[in-house]
């Protein structure tokens, strides 16, 4: 029966491509969560010296400095997942957004060349920590779509893979700075 | 810099006494132009009488001489043009580019050189390259450089004839890109996602392994009008920012051709494909023609202002 052969290896070779994509897509989101992670880890590389530099400072903020190095803490532990690194990502992105801010309220501080040097430094890293955030959303969207669309999601419940979650861009960094706005 | 509508009272001003000497000039190049071609027609057509009447006349003849009427004309109409082009260029091209920024450099035979044409990557390795009108300066303490480029490449048939075809004839620039990056991101028009749909041409786009990786871009307007492929996932986000490619999609509005975008070792190459030379002064039409004025400072203008305008000049931190 030749027919029921054929028909039988094509059914095995769509299974093994849909297979191998899904797997492909997976790897993916891992492989550029690893420069996610890359460049977090130099942000938070940042912190202890951005710390010492204006707690001398910043005695009202004293919490909020508190705050930042327990979160940097948090995130140097080993056996973070991938879940909570994007929780703790937020989290010191607003904080340290919250810092800068503040760093506003202290002419001492804003002219330091130490602090200039590291609120440039931040806002660069950020750049690339914003790009790195892009590049995994899309490859999370892609993994996402292959696991819920017909026919790549009946394999995917059987391989037990999940939704995974993308990180929220936050809205200032979405938009495009419009100076005609700003001075309107 | 200057602006467009200072730039065009530049040129019906300042320039306006030149202008009137070239229209002069151009009128009596276009005579002897007429004239040449007439007669180089006639003289055609004379031979193929001779043909017809000692009935040796072919298909095949009558293509050759045609051939060769024409190759005489355009031979002939290039040599009148000279002393015409060159007069064009020294006193209405190179004030103009020197009223946007005097220290600019004008060598109006020079190009490129092929080995900065292959870098970009953007179109493999060229037979033979010409050009000319290569500029080049900084702007902003931005290094950048351009000229008209006409690349082809050679192609032989299995009779051993050979044919050439054209890779690119635009504008083709090189400037110093801000950021530091490692890899190579290019950006090309999207011709398979608009011809054959979304989802297959999509497939079509990350089957181009010699390009690299296909990047997806999360600017859907961008998206549409171009794809990007890079060795980098990130990388290409890095340099692609929202900005940017904001920006991208207004110069190729602006210019209504085809852009090409190269990022590669710290570099930026970018290319337009008009299809001819530009900066050539018109025969038929008058230098004064509000349009042809408008075509000469509107592409200067565009192109050197690209620095400030991709805003190449914000130098980071780190590489101040």
């Amino acid at each position: 029966m030749p027919t029921s052969l054929i028909v039988l290896a094509v059914i095995v070779v769509v299974l093994v491509f849909m297979y191998n994509s899904l797997v492909s897509k997976k790897n993916q989101v891992e492989n550029i969560f690893a420069g996610v992670d890359a460049v977090l880890k130099k942000r938070y590389d940042l912190i202890p010296n951005l710390v010492a530099s204006v707690s001398k400072y910043m005695e009202h903020e004293k919490s909020l400095l508190e705050q930042v190095t327990k979160l940097r803490a948090e995130a140097n532990k080993p056996n973070v997942s991938e879940h909570q690194k994007i929780e703790l990502d937020a989290k010191v992105t607003s904080a340290l957004g919250s810092i800068m801010i503040a760093v506003e309220n202290y002419p001492e501080l804003k002219a330091n060349e130490n602090v200039i040097h590291l609120q440039r430094s931040l806002s660069e890293i950020e750049e690339q920590i914003a790009a790195a955030r892009r590049a995994y959303n899309q490859a999370v969207t892609d993994y996402n779509n292959a696991i819920e669309m017909i026919p790549t999601n009946i394999m995917a419940s059987a391989m037990r893979y999940t939704r995974k979650e993308v990180f929220e861009i936050p809205e200032s960094q979405r938009q495009n700075v419009d100076v005609k706005e700003l001075f309107k | 810099m200057k602006s467009v509508s200072e730039l065009t009272d530049f040129y019906y001003k300042t320039l306006y006494p030149k202008l009137q000497t070239l229209e002069k000039e151009r009128a009596q190049v276009r005579f002897r132009v007429l004239l040449s071609s007439a007669f180089i027609a006639l003289l055609a057509l004379f031979i193929f009488g001779m043909l017809l009447k000692n009935d040796v006349v072919s298909f095949d003849a009558v293509v050759f001489l045609s051939f060769v009427s024409f190759g005489i004309i355009s031979f002939v109409a290039k040599l009148l043009l000279q002393d015409y082009t060159k007069a064009f260029k020294q006193e209405i091209i190179k004030p103009l580019i020197h009223a946007i920024d005097p220290q600019l450099n004008y060598l109006e035979n020079n190009h490129l050189e092929q080995r900065k044409f292959e870098a970009s990557t953007l179109f493999g390795t060229p037979d033979r390259l010409s050009g000319n009108d290569h500029i080049s300066g900084n702007i902003e303490g931005v290094p950048i450089e351009f000229s008209d480029i006409h690349a082809e490449k050679k192609h032989k048939d299995s009779k051993g004839r050979t044919s050439w075809s054209t890779l690119f004839r635009g504008l083709y620039i090189i400037t110093e890109f801000p950021k530091t990056f490692h890899g190579t991101t290019v950006v090309l028009p999207d011709t398979a996602q608009k011809t054959f749909g979304d989802l297959l041409g999509g497939w079509f786009q990350s089957k181009n392994i010699a390009r690299g990786e296909l990047v997806k871009m999360d600017d859907p307007a961008f998206e549409k009008e171009f794809v990007v492929y890079a060795s980098d996932q990130i990388e290409a986000r890095y340099i692609l920012s929202h900005t940017l490619m904001e920006k991208i999609l207004q110069l190729k509005n602006k210019s209504g051709h085809n852009v090409y975008l190269s990022f590669k070792e710290n570099r930026l190459y970018i290319a337009i494909y008009y299809g001819k030379d530009l900066f050539e002064p018109t025969l038929f039409s008058s230098l004064l023609d509000y349009k042809v004025a408008m075509e000469y400072i509107k592409t200067l203008s565009m192109t050197l202002g690209l620095v400030e305008e991709l805003k190449l000049n914000q130098k980071l931190w780190s590489k101040r």
